[in-house]
């Protein structure tokens, strides 16, 4: 019966699970797919732990009904995909374990009940605060000509993403429901988003006075300087009223190749009538 | 050798599309990173670094959720190829990027709609029980399918993309080259505003105005802001949740409403 390949499954070195929860998030996007997005990525996920579970041909049907439910629709943050992976696959235990009393469709339940809130904090914390804190760094240094930027800017990356992959699976795995309900308890999701705002906002507000000047060469003779008036009012005034209309339209969900265009567009216009210049 | 610098860039988009597909989006993907080794393969780094620092720039708002938002990756590592190969101004890499841009939307489409058969090709193989194929078809197949999607239609811009550019060059008058500039970095302005957009709401905009302020009167650079940052986020975490573990629940929950206007904080 079923019980050799669960053993083995057991005894398998933590390790060398987690090694597949990483590298199953990690290629989380290989097939992405309008119908069921990153689902055949969650089959692969898995694919190891159901066929070492499952290992014994007279349970073909059984293994095969683990696949069919890691087929289904699935969308996740690749990062945090590993603590989902890992919490599926201890369940996936408890479910050979214990057939007669665990419900499979938990499994798939707990799956969908974490993409939402997993994908908000996944993307908030990835690229809505680590990938510009590094990549504006990046570009700072590359401005003055230096090589230090991008080299910088990856290795800030790749020091946050590889070991929060790692650990991700790990306590998925380890302690997954666990670790939910102290979720849940806590309010660390809503903590995280909150330090996640502060530091991601100043350096979008920093972005905007520092990376890019825009001023306008409008004069009245030598006596009244239209941009030094600005600049005593408040530096880099034009960038932060350029920000405030592009937010209006990026509310009004316009398109963003027609921003893009028109972009080009009103430049040529307001540069040849002297309005505004780089 | 022309030949080969134009297979080595596709090479190059090659790796920036499986940065998100099989590395977990570790950011190699941006175009700060891939026009740094275009600079590198084409012997121009300061070019490359220019060049990617302007399209990180205008490019770094947009996120890129699942299928949807504009990706200008492809378009960025074009764009900068051609500038070094005709030695124009950096911002043509931009005016390169944008129709490039449209191009890679629309073969993305037509990618899409095979990997949706693949989809199926795994449902079969689960099936039929051939448990090593559905592997395949996720992490070989879909990998290859993104890196053709890809490297074809780069290398065949590259290839003959050059001489459309010098064309262009020599007839643009110089008032055309400034324009373009100015609208190049008015984009980056759209860019900052998708990423803000993302994140604010009434309770937090704060946060964006303080880091404006900060760098706008001292003139610090973004690595001190960013530095500066981060240590603003440990302080007020500590003070809003270390001091009272309970009670602040309610606090927290209205915060993410998110039936609010954000416009009505951003007047200006």
């Amino acid at each position: 019966m079923s019980k050799q390949g669960l053993q083995n499954q057991k005894n398998l070195p933590l390790k060398k699970k987690v090694r597949e929860f990483f590298w199953g998030a990690w290629f989380m996007q290989a097939n992405w797919n309008y119908e069921r997005q990153m689902n055949t990525a969650f089959m692969y996920g898995m694919s190891n732990t159901i066929d070492r579970i499952y290992d014994d041909p007279s349970e073909d049907e059984k293994r095969k009904a683990a696949y069919r439910r890691s087929l289904e629709f699935f969308n996740i943050t690749p990062q945090f995909g590993a603590f989902t992976l890992g919490l599926a696959a201890a369940m996936e235990e408890e479910y050979a374990e214990h057939p007669d009393t665990f419900d499979p469709k938990m499994i798939g339940a707990v799956k969908t009940a974490l993409m939402g809130p997993l994908s908000g904090i996944g993307d908030s914390l990835f690229q809505g605060t680590i990938r510009v804190i590094a990549m504006s760094i990046g570009i700072s240094l590359a401005q003055q000509g230096s090589i230090l930027g991008p080299i910088i800017a990856m290795i800030i990356s790749i020091a946050t993403s590889a070991p929060i992959t790692w650990y991700a699976g790990k306590i998925g795995y380890v302690k997954g429901q666990e670790f939910l309900e102290q979720l849940t308890k806590s309010n660390i999701m809503d903590k995280l988003m909150y330090a996640c705002s502060v530091a991601g906002l100043m350096v979008i507000g920093a972005m905007v006075a520092s990376l890019v000047n825009i001023t306008t060469p409008l004069a009245m003779g030598d006596a009244l300087q239209v941009q030094s008036v600005l600049d005593s009012i408040l530096p880099k005034m034009i960038p932060l009223t350029l920000t405030g209309i592009m937010f209006w339209i990026a509310k009004k969900g316009v398109k963003p190749m027609v921003v893009i265009v028109c972009c080009f567009v009103i430049g040529l216009i307001l540069n040849y009538f002297g309005i505004l210049a780089v | 050798m022309f030949l080969l610098q134009c297979i080595g860039v596709g090479l190059i988009s090659v790796f920036c599309i499986l940065d998100s597909r099989i590395l977990g989006r570790l950011n190699f993907e941006r175009p700060l990173i891939t026009c740094t080794m275009v600079g590198i393969l084409l012997g121009d780094v300061q070019t490359g670094l220019l060049v990617g620092a302007q399209m990180e720039m205008v490019t770094l708002g947009m996120m890129s959720i699942g299928a949807s938002g504009v990706d200008m990756n492809m378009g960025s590592i074009v764009g900068c190829a051609l500038v070094i190969m005709t030695g124009t101004n950096i911002e043509m890499a931009l005016t390169v990027a944008v129709p490039m841009t449209v191009l890679s939307n629309i073969l993305g489409m037509i990618s899409s709609i095979v990997r949706i058969q693949f989809t199926h090709m795994c449902d079969n193989y689960v099936e039929a029980s051939n448990y090593k194929m559905a592997r395949v078809v996720h992490s070989i197949y879909g990998p290859i399918l993104y890196s053709l999607f890809n490297f074809i239609p780069v290398f065949l811009t590259v290839y003959f993309g050059a001489d459309v550019v010098n064309a262009i060059t020599e007839v643009v008058p110089e008032w055309v080259n400034n324009g373009v500039s100015l609208g190049a970095n008015i984009i980056s302005f759209y860019g900052f505003a998708l990423l803000l957009s993302t994140m604010v709401n009434k309770n937090n905009v704060i946060f964006f105005f303080v880091g404006f302020v900060i760098s706008a009167y001292s003139g610090l650079g973004l690595t001190a802001m960013a530095v500066i940052s981060i240590v603003c986020a440990f302080l007020l975490y500590q003070l809003r949740y270390q001091d009272k573990p309970t009670g602040t629940t309610k606090a927290v929950e209205s915060q993410i409403d998110p039936d609010y206007d954000e416009l009505e904080d951003l007047d200006n």
